[in-house]
């Protein structure tokens, strides 16, 4: 797998905008890692989430839309979809749980190696929090760093309307300050570039 | 809780009242008394608009008294919509009061001549029926206002909207929270019509001067809820998830597993399901000043229900239920939250199930009547519904009714009851529910009850994708119970996972009634209940053919995971067995 070149834009952004990268979030960032492992060693290896929180927090984890009851043996190839979420209400929620009860309701949803999709030569797969999962890691993988191409980023920053002062440090691509006028330029110009953005949230 | 008021609206010189003891129906609450009680008396070949049909209002067995989560009211009759036997319940306060009244049930006979419409008002001095033909056409919101400079707030309304005057087969009855919203409605199966057809528009609920029901065990009853009410604030779903986003929390993971159905059930995820989620939900409503925690009883610890606020930060309607966001939402191709907020307040206005209303609009963009994704559409068919014009009589009438109309071929209903927001092809298990209930298509007729506690029917191997049918049947069973406590279903996630929160709710029953309460109580009393009703629908002509989903769903493979319904009619026909 061949390393990618990618801008590193690093982010200070003020406390109350924490809530900021929510849909991003929960519609799914690219997250970089070493694919080819399981899910458990991605996620507590690699990541870092400590395997207790992914035990005890994480009841319900799909691979590339399907159900999984064992981290310690879901393959993950790159470009996999992950989505991790809390305990779910209703019949549906405790069918998607982690080696749950009624998990034989799932029938073809349930995650079984070799059905989770083809293997992917890309360094990142993509990461989607839900619900009480969504505040608690969050600005861990914000923090940590997630990929956009220059334009979702420019779209996403102009969506947003970030107001003037809340960058509580200026922007800066590879370690270089930016106003926010040349932070936007920059995006503009890169198009379809890579971007790895990582975000600290500050008072 | 020791008498049954029958109120004969159909009587010479205008409706009687009598009273009786509860008698045959001793020991009955909720679910368990409304479908005994029909099952018994009505003839299940009888015109459900008819003066044959009876709608009982009953509290749950727990109702009225200080235990936790205890605020269900349930509503029975045959129903219009389905023609089978239905109990449809909801939150909100009128179960409390109405059992610390002291009545189990409140049956509504009869069908009075002329047009005059009628408002109860139940207290401890009785029951007195009233002409009141100034409410007529007011929908739920301006006529709670209307009562409320009569009766004041320290009372709990039930309500139809115009819908229900006007014998919508959609329509629902509503019963008021504690801000005295019109929000909490008893919606399924069109039981709003069968009030209407009663000509009775409101009833009022006042409790003055009675106190809470009084356990047989008061010091074990106090121990068991105060045991209860904890399993429910530790345990993820119940202390956190529901608190935190309410229902809706499952728009995301829904859609995550492939089963959210969207644009009239296509394809099996929305690409817009992130901005609908109850996070987003649960965040806007904070940042406009809203509340994405509240009860919608009092008494209740979970908290799931919530107040969603217009950009202004003013009041449009309480926190719509992810069925809701679903039905209103991805199933007609909408994204935007405020739009189906809107929707969800017209629907409590006018008194209409947001399920069977919002499946209906998706059948109507299926017919050309407005196109997926168009928000403004869809509120101006529902328009129609409101005003009563032609075309709003039939989307009231419900998903069936618009598909032949327009001669739609896929439509999700199963017995004429409009599928809620679970796709049954990935999720095969709740289609054998949807197919079998006696209700038509229901996701709560077959909750995550504790059966694995229970151990009704034995343990299932979480490994098998066999036994479809037995986790359906026994879910039906547990469910069934449990809707005749009065206690609301969202407890079920506690109880499944911590039995000590199992056993405290059998010692609730158990100390509040003076006997001793085992899980086998439970399934003798589900299974019961699920009898009386299947015997009804089989007598009202209901045979294993009914219990099929829609052809389209064993045919029409859905994305992501390219699946049918693949459980056998042999198999589904064996649900009742025991």
């Amino acid at each position: 797998m061949a390393a990618v070149a990618r801008k590193n834009l690093h982010l200070v952004l003020s406390n109350e905008l924490s809530g900021a990268f929510n849909l991003l979030l929960q519609q799914g960032v690219r997250v970089v890692c070493r694919p080819g492992c399981t899910l458990g060693e991605l996620l507590s290896g690699q990541w870092g989430i400590d395997a207790e929180y992914v035990s005890r927090r994480i009841t319900t984890l799909f691979l590339n839309c399907r159900a999984i009851d064992d981290v310690a043996t879901a393959h993950v190839a790159g470009g996999a979809v992950i989505a991790l979420s809390g305990a779910m209400p209703g019949l549906v929620g405790a069918t998607m749980r982690r080696g749950g009860f009624y998990a034989a309701m799932r029938g073809a949803m349930t995650y079984r190696e070799g059905v989770a999709g083809e293997e992917n030569q890309v360094d990142w797969v993509r990461v989607k929090l839900f619900n009480l999962i969504l505040p608690e890691l969050g600005p861990g993988f914000l923090s940590h760093g997630i990929i956009m191409t220059a334009a979702e980023l420019l779209a996403f920053i102009t969506a947003r309307e970030f107001p003037a002062g809340c960058f509580t440090a200026p922007p800066a691509i590879d370690g270089r300050l930016q106003s926010t006028g040349e932070l936007e330029e920059s995006l503009a110009l890169a198009g379809e570039e890579e971007v790895h953005l990582t975000v600290e949230f500050k008072d | 809780m020791d008498r049954i008021a029958r109120i004969d609206m159909g009587a010479a010189g205008g409706p009687k009242v009598t009273e009786e003891p509860v008698g045959q129906y001793a020991g009955l609450g909720g679910r368990a008394m409304t479908s005994i009680v029909v099952a018994t008396e009505v003839h299940p070949l009888a015109h459900p608009l008819g003066a044959e049909n009876k709608l009982v209002i009953s509290p749950g067995m727990l109702s009225g008294t200080t235990g936790s989560m205890t605020g269900r009211l349930s509503v029975g009759c045959k129903s219009p919509l389905t023609g089978t036997i239905k109990e449809s319940n909801a939150g909100g306060q009128a179960a409390q009061v109405l059992a610390r009244i002291g009545y189990a049930a409140v049956i509504l006979e009869g069908k009075p001549e002329g047009d005059d419409l009628y408002k109860i008002i139940i207290n401890k001095d009785g029951i007195k029926v009233e002409v009141d033909n100034s409410l007529k056409l007011l929908d739920n919101y301006p006529l709670i206002e209307k009562l409320r400079q009569e009766y004041g707030d320290k009372v709990a309304y039930m309500s139809i909207g115009s819908a229900g005057e006007r014998l919508m087969l959609a329509a629902s009855i509503a019963c008021t929270d504690p801000e005295l919203r019109p929000t909490r409605h008893c919606g399924r199966g069109g039981v709003g019509a069968v009030m209407g057809a009663k000509r009775v528009k409101a009833i009022i609920l006042d409790d003055e001067g009675m106190k809470m029901r009084p356990p047989k065990d008061a010091e074990k009853f106090r121990d068991a809820n105060r045991k209860f009410v904890e399993g429910l604030r530790k345990h993820p779903v119940t202390g956190e998830g529901l608190p935190a986003y309410g229902t809706n929390v499952l728009t995301n993971v829904l859609n995550e597993a492939g089963g959210y159905p969207t644009r009239n059930f296509k394809t099996g995820v929305f690409e817009g399901g992130a901005k609908l989620s109850g996070e987003a939900q649960a965040e806007l409503e904070t940042r406009r000043g809203g509340n994405p925690t509240h009860g919608c009883h009092r008494g209740c610890v979970i908290q799931c229900s919530g107040i969603f606020n217009d950009e202004n930060g003013n009041y449009v309607t309480k926190q719509p239920e992810y069925e809701t966001v679903w039905s209103h939402g991805g199933h007609c191709g909408i994204d935007d939250l405020d739009a189906v907020a809107r929707m969800d307040y017209m629907d409590d206005n006018f008194g209409v199930d947001t399920i069977e209303m919002g499946v209906t609009i998706g059948v109507a963009m299926d017919a050309g009547l407005a196109e997926f994704g168009d928000s403004a559409g869809a509120i101006r068919l529902l328009e129609e519904v409101g005003k009563g014009t032609p075309l709003g009589r039939v989307l009231g009438s419900g998903a069936e009714i618009t598909g032949k109309v327009y001669g739609i071929e896929k439509v999700p209903v199963v017995k004429g009851q409009a599928l809620p927001a679970y796709d049954p092809r990935p999720i095969q298990g709740i289609g054998v529910t949807y197919a079998t209930t006696t209700q038509g298509a229901d996701h709560t007729a077959g909750y995550a009850i504790a059966t694995n506690i229970l151990k009704v029917g034995g343990d299932v191997d979480p490994l098998k994708t066999e036994g479809q049918v037995e986790l359906s049947r026994n879910l039906q069973i547990a469910t069934a119970a449990i809707d005749s406590t009065g206690m609301c279903l969202f407890i079920a996630f506690a109880i499944l996972d911590q039995p000590d929160t199992f056993q405290a709710l059998l010692d609730l029953l158990g100390s509040f009634y003076g006997i001793e309460m085992t899980g086998d109580d439970v399934v003798a009393l589900g299974k019961k209940v699920l009898s009386a009703e299947r015997d009804f629908n089989t007598r009202a002509g209901f045979t294993k053919h009914h219990d099929r989903l829609p052809r389209f769903f064993y045919t029409d493979p859905i994305e992501p995971h390219n699946q049918v319904f693949s459980v056998s009619d042999e198999e589904m026909d064996t649900l009742y067995n025991w």
